[in-house]
Order: structure tokens, then C-alpha cells, then sequence
């Protein structure tokens, strides 16, 4: 059977583990969905969890229609019934939002790809080793 | 494409003079040795070239696949070359890249020496066993692959022997090095920066610099980080070696008097090919040696080859690793440099009948890399969801440094590389099973390290510190499955790396080591397998046609 899960009540989901944060829509409301369940795709381990945790948002009770509070609730109680497949759900969602140069430049990160560039660091100063120069050899004679 | 990459293909006439299995951090350093030594080499290697242009750190969601087609663990990845490893019962997963590199590819590039006393722990501690060489007897080897991979660091560490002089300058240590070093010197502990095979300069054809972006273990773009697709592998093929890649070895065949023979392989199109060879090298790491070993049981070799001392697949170490994090009230900025190339305390590395356990550990200083990595756990646990999550995931990306502890695993029996009976990989061959407990020596050892870790990031300042005492994803060392050893009772291989039993084959990866010792092992592993290869050279002509 395929599964074709309703992005929205995936988003409300996703707004109730990364709220919004001063100018910055949680990661639900970021439109970030539809990213999840793609990359969810590319690995059963991913796809199952989803499937998972969205059987349990889908459940009579209508997660939508909760307030925030008893959302949280219904999450962290889909959090102890099934943790590997919400720990899995977690990972996609926090990796995806956190690829996100909007969500980088909250964060005060460069928000870029390591290469070419990389980084720059303070060249190598040997007066570092000044003090513990001075200690005697002590690796064990045999 | 790299200049190296031979489409070669098998030529059903040929017996080599050697026939290597594994083309990682041992078969490489093998390899270019025997072959630039005259003898025709030949390599199976199950899995392909790779392209550093192409590494994922170069891609805008390098860190989704992080945890999925470029996971350090082959269950992860699942790639068509990777076999699945059975780790029900283990708390620790083995982890690997197979390919041409091998682990180099994947590998941080920390590479301490084991110690004098590592060699000799049943005389000095009444422990395990002592190696059939010593430090003295491997130090040439040392030295010869620390200028062929390239070595950053500094010699004068008081906590080693002396050493000569290391080929490049260390990495630099950044002030998240220096803040954690001094607050060793006010302990009144040792440290010493690291030597790692990352380049601190230009070192190597076509090698750059570190350009310190901290992510190393997804391959090296720049190329900074040793691997031996980069140096051993072009140098031997240069020599006329012929690394056949694509190739995996399901057999070791031998003759009626037992001797190796070759190896049977599938090929990249999946038919099955021999391989003739005068001798037969392993190096398909600690858990893919006993396992190909495993599988190929014969009238001659029952319970598997070499195996009459069925210790094949015995006396697995790991070492036990924990991370300890420190999160400091100022912004540190973690992800500038490499991750584990910084400095390491071996303050607590001997034996000290002060405490209730015996030999010791090294602390390794790591850093953080990128906010995904952050939190979904990094160093500890994952950041919480809901309402602190982003004040709990500041603290965390911005101001987090801490240790891997390296805690020396000694060898017991009852851990084990078997084969599975049901789990296959892609070529319907049995994928091995790891059955592994942490030993009572172990678990002290590190309550010991985790405490002495937290004291000095508390020193240095730390408000919080978090502990992971025994990191799942951590089997990156694969040891003692093939021990060596004087006693063919007690062990599989010589001191010269040569089966007791089958004076053809040899073994040059990690399963050969007798311990594990408190320090990364790849340095080791390279130096054992160039004294083979110089063995065969000097002492085994007759293997050449
Ligand atoms: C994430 C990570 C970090 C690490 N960091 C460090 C570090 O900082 N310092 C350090 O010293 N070590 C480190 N290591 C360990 C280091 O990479 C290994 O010790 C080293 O590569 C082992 O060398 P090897 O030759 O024994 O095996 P490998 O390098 O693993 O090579 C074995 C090769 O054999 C091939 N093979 C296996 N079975 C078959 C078969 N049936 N047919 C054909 N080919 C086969 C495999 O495909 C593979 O390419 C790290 C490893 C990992 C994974």
C-alpha cells in the first residue's frame, strides 16, 4: 500500500519539536515537510520510523485539532511507545532543519559547505609546549 | 579520476607471486613494498576507487549523509561492496569503509605509537600476553610509514620514547587546544599535541594543506588526510602491482598439503574467477580476515584455514572508547579544525597499583562538527525537542569541546568474529557475527578515566559535562582475531606475520595484535605490515616465480 501522509499534520508536528524562534517559523511552519518525507525515502530505516510515528499522529483524537500542550503530551507519549522509530523521525527532522542557511544564520554559523574553504585557525605556536617541555621523560622502560 | 585508477582485468593464466585480499591501510603499505621488492603483486579489493572531488562535505546536506551513504557503519551505508555485520550481541558496532583506502578513507588520522610496555603487558602486569616483538623491534617500520603516509607532529613528548624528527609541523591546536592544555598543566598531567597523517602543510602529490574544516570522516576533499588510495596504492601500481577492485573473495584456496593457493573471487559482473598465487596475504581488517578464514575450510583445514589453534575469529578487541564533553560558558566555535587531531594526556596510561584496574588510557582531545551532527547527539545525547530545544542546542553546537578515551580492551576468548548462519551479504556469502562483552578490567578502567576526564574539563572551566561511557558507534579498531605469537597453540601467526600452519600465508592486518594497547592502532597495523612484506623479501625469495 503506499503511504502518502498529510503534510500538514506532519508540519504541526515538526512546529511542536523545533518551535519558532524569535523571527524564525519552527521547523514546520519553515515548510520543511515535504524535505522530510523525501529523505525519509532514501533509507528503510527512515521510511519505517515515519510511518510509524505518523500512524500514532494520525490516530482517532486528531492531532491537529489538540492544543499545544496536549500535543507535546502526544508526542512524547508516540516518544516512549516507540522510541527507536521517533529517535529515527528526530534524526531526519533535526538534519534537514538544521541544513537550512535560514536556521545557520540564527545560529551565528557561517551556514556554508566546509569546502573549499574550510576555516581558518591560529598557525601553530611551539611556545605552547614551553612548560611541558620540562617534564622528565616518564613512559615505562622495559 | 584519480591517476591510479588501472581498468585491469583477470588474466586466467597468471599465478602471482603474491596475492594480497584488502586494499586498506595494511594491503597498500604491503603492496608498494613487495612490488618496488620485484615481486608480482596482485590485489582483490571488494570494493572501488574513490573521487575526493566527490566527498560529501563538498554538498550542501553532506550532513544527512552523514548518518545514511556515507555512515562510518556498513549496516548503515548498505552499499552493494559492504557486507552486514550481525552485532546483536555487542555493544559496540564495528565500523569500516570497504574500498580502495579501506578505513583510511573514513579514519580522524590520529596516529600514536603503542608504548614499549604495551609489548610486554604479561611480564610488567601479569596480564593477557606479551607480543613475540618488541617496540625496538617495529620501531624502523614506525618511522618509514610515518614518511610515507606523512606525519604532523612534534617529537619530545616526555610520555614516549624519543622519536626522529616528524616530516611536517603539528596541526595547529587552536585556543580550544591550548585552553584544555593548560588546564592539564595545572593538574599537573601531561599532554602532547597529537601526531596525526593530516597534512599541516602541502605534503605528497597533489596533497593541500588542512584546510580545517572539520570533517575528516566522510573522506578528505582537500586530500590533507592520509589515505592509502593517495600514496601506498600509486606508488605500487607504479611498480607494476595490479589492484583488481570490484573483486570480492568468498575462498582461500589451497592444495592437498593444505598450502594456499589463490583465492576464488566474484568479480564486478558477479562471476566467479580463481586467482592463482605462490602466497597469499590478508588484509581485509579483524573482522573480514577471520571471516574469509572462516569460509574457507578445507580437508586439510577443517575448522577454517590456519585455525588448528581455532583462535580464528577469537580475542576480538575493540578498545573500550567513552566521550566525555565539557560545555563552556563562552562561544568556543568547535567545528574550526579537524575533530580529533588536536592533543592527547597518556598521564594515565601505565599500569598503577593504585587503582582497581590494570594498564590504562589516553585521552584524546576531539571537537564538534556541524549543528545536524549537534543534535541529533554528537558528543552525548541528542538535544531535547520541544521548548528548550534551541537554548539547549546553543549551548551545545557553540561551546562543546571534550575527549574520546581510549581505554586498552586485553584480549578474551569469548569475544568473537563467527559466521552468521542466516545474515548474507550481496553475494550470498555468510556476514560475520560479533559477539562482544566489555570486560570487568575495562568497565573500571574507564569509571577511572570518565572522572578524571570530567576534573579537568571542570578545570577548564566547563559548566556541564556530559558522558557517554561506552560509544555504540566506536568498533573503529578491529583487533586480535589472528593473534600472534611463538606458540602455535596459542596463536595463528608467527612473529613475522606467516601462518604456524600454512608457510604461504600471512597476516598483516589488525587481527594479528596481541593486545590492543590505549592508542589508535592504524600506525601499527601499517608498521606490521611492512615488516612482513620485508620479511618476504629478505627471508621468502622462493615465493617469487
Ligand atoms: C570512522 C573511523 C575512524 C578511525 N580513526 C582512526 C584514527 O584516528 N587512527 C587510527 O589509527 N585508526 C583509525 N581508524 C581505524 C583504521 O581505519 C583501521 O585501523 C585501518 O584502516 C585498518 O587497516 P586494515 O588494512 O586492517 O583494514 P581496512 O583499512 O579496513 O581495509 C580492509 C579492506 O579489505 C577489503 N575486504 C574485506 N573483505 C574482503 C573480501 N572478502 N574480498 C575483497 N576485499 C575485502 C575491504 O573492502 C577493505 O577495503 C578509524 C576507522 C574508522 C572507520
Amino acid at each position: 500500500m503506499t503511504f502518502n501522509p498529510d503534510i500538514n499534520l506532519i508540519a504541526a508536528a515538526m512546529d511542536r519539536i523545533i518551535p519558532p524562534m524569535g523571527d524564525l517559523e519552527g521547523a514546520g511552519g519553515l515548510g520543511l515537510a515535504p524535505e522530510v518525507i523525501e529523505r525519509s525515502k532514501t533509507d528503510d530505516r527512515f521510511w519505517l520510523a515515519l510511518q510509524t510515528v505518523y500512524a500514532s499522529l494520525n490516530a482517532p483524537g486528531n492531532f491537529g485539532m489538540l492544543d499545544g500542550e496536549q500535543q507535546d503530551a502526544a508526542l512524547s507519549a508516540i516518544e516512549s511507545e516507540t522510541p527507536d522509530a521517533f529517535g529515527f523521525w528526530l534524526d531526519v527532522v533535526y538534519t534537514v532543519y538544521y541544513m537550512q542557511p535560514r536556521v545557520h544564520q540564527r545560529l551565528g554559523w557561517h551556514g556554508r559547505t566546509p569546502q573549499p574553504d574550510g576555516n581558518q585557525m591560529p598557525p601553530w605556536n611551539e611556545s605552547v609546549l614551553a612548560n611541558i617541555r620540562t617534564r622528565a621523560p616518564f613512559w615505562k622502560q622495559v | 579520476m584519480h591517476p591510479a585508477m588501472s581498468d585491469q582485468t583477470h588474466d586466467p593464466n597468471r599465478t602471482a607471486d603474491v596475492l594480497i585480499i584488502g586494499a586498506g591501510a595494511s594491503g597498500g603499505a604491503a603492496a608498494a613494498w613487495l612490488s618496488e621488492a620485484g615481486f608480482d603483486v596482485v590485489c582483490l579489493e571488494q570494493g572501488h576507487w574513490q573521487d575526493a572531488a566527490t566527498y560529501p562535505t563538498a554538498d550542501a546536506d553532506y550532513e544527512f549523509k552523514q548518518m545514511s551513504s556515507w555512515s562510518y557503519n556498513p549496516n548503515v551505508r548498505k552499499l552493494p561492496e559492504d557486507y552486514p555485520v550481525n552485532t546483536s550481541d555487542s555493544p559496540i558496532n564495528p565500523v569500516m569503509f570497504n574500498g580502495v583506502g579501506g578505513s583510511t578513507i573514513m579514519w580522524a588520522a590520529h596516529t600514536p605509537r603503542f608504548h614499549p610496555s604495551d609489548f610486554r603487558v604479561k611480564t610488567l602486569d601479569g596480564v593477557a600476553d606479551d607480543w613475540p616483538i618488541s617496540y625496538q623491534d617495529i620501531e624502523p617500520w614506525y618511522d618509514l610509514n610515518d614518511g610515507i603516509m606523512g606525519c604532523a607532529g612534534i617529537a619530545g613528548d616526555p610520555a614516549n620514547p624519543p622519536r626522529s624528527p616528524r616530516p611536517m609541523p603539528p596541526i595547529p591546536i587552536g585556543h580550544d587546544g591550548e585552553m584544555i592544555a593548560a588546564a592539564f598543566e595545572r593538574l599537573g598531567w601531561h599532554w602532547w599535541p597529537s601526531d596525526n597523517y593530516v597534512n599541516s602543510v602541502r605534503f605528497g602529490e597533489g596533497r593541500d594543506a588542512c584546510n580545517f574544516c572539520g570533517h575528516n570522516l566522510m573522506g578528505c576533499y582537500q586530500r590533507a588526510k592520509s589515505s592509502t588510495d593517495l600514496n601506498y596504492w600509486p606508488r605500487a601500481i607504479n611498480h607494476g602491482a595490479e589492484l583488481r577492485t570490484g573483486c570480492r573473495v568468498s575462498e582461500i584456496t589451497t592444495d592437498s598439503s593444505g598450502r594456499a593457493t589463490g583465492a576464488r573471487y566474484f568479480d564486478s559482473e558477479g562471476n566467479t574467477q580463481h586467482q592463482s598465487a605462490r602466497s597469499v596475504i590478508m588484509a581485509s581488517n579483524g573482522v573480514g580476515t577471520p571471516r574469509l578464514l572462516l569460509m574457507s575450510k578445507s580437508d586439510a583445514h577443517p575448522n577454517g584455514l590456519a585455525n588448528g589453534s581455532r583462535l580464528v575469529g577469537k580475542n576480538l578487541m575493540f578498545h573500550a572508547f567513552a566521550i566525555v564533553a565539557g560545555v563552556f560558558p563562552e562561544h568556543k566555535e568547535p567545528w574550526v579544525g579537524p575533530l580529533a587531531n588536536i592533543i592527547q594526556s597518556q598521564e594515565f596510561y601505565e599500569t598503577d597499583p593504585n587503582n582497581d584496574f590494570s594498564r590504562g588510557y589516553t585521552f584524546q582531545m576531539n571537537r564538534g562538527q556541524g549543528p545536524g551532527w549537534t543534535a541529533r547527539g554528537g558528543f552525548s545525547d541528542r538535544v531535547p525537542w520541544g521548548k528548550d530545544h534551541h537554548s539547549v542546542m546553543d549551548q551545545r553546537f557553540r561551546n562543546t569541546v571534550g575527549f574520546g578515551i581510549i581505554g586498552d580492551d586485553l584480549p578474551e576468548e569469548h569475544n568473537t568474529v563467527t559466521l552468521d548462519p542466516n545474515l548474507k551479504d550481496s553475494s550470498g556469502l555468510p556476514s560475520p557475527k560479533i559477539n562482544y562483552a566489555l570486560s570487568d578490567n575495562s568497565r573500571r578502567m574507564m569509571i577511572h578515566a570518565i572522572d578524571k576526564g570530567t576534573e579537568v574539563l571542570k578545570e577548564a572551566g566547563a559548566t556541564e559535562v556530559t558522558v557517554d561511557p561506552l560509544m555504540r558507534e566506536s568498533g573503529w579498531h578491529l583487533l586480535g582475531t589472528a593473534r600472534m605469537g611463538n606458540d602455535p597453540e596459542r596463536s595463528v601467526v608467527d612473529a613475522n606475520g606467516q601462518s604456524h600452519e600454512v608457510d604461504n600465508l600471512f597476516i598483516i592486518d589488525g587481527s594479528v595484535f596481541v593486545t590492543g594497547a590505549a592508542v589508535n592502532p592504524t600506525p601499527t597495523i601499517q608498521a606490521l605490515a611492512l615488516r612482513t612484506a620485508d620479511y618476504i623479501v629478505n627471508q621468502r625469495q622462493d615465493l617469487k616465480g
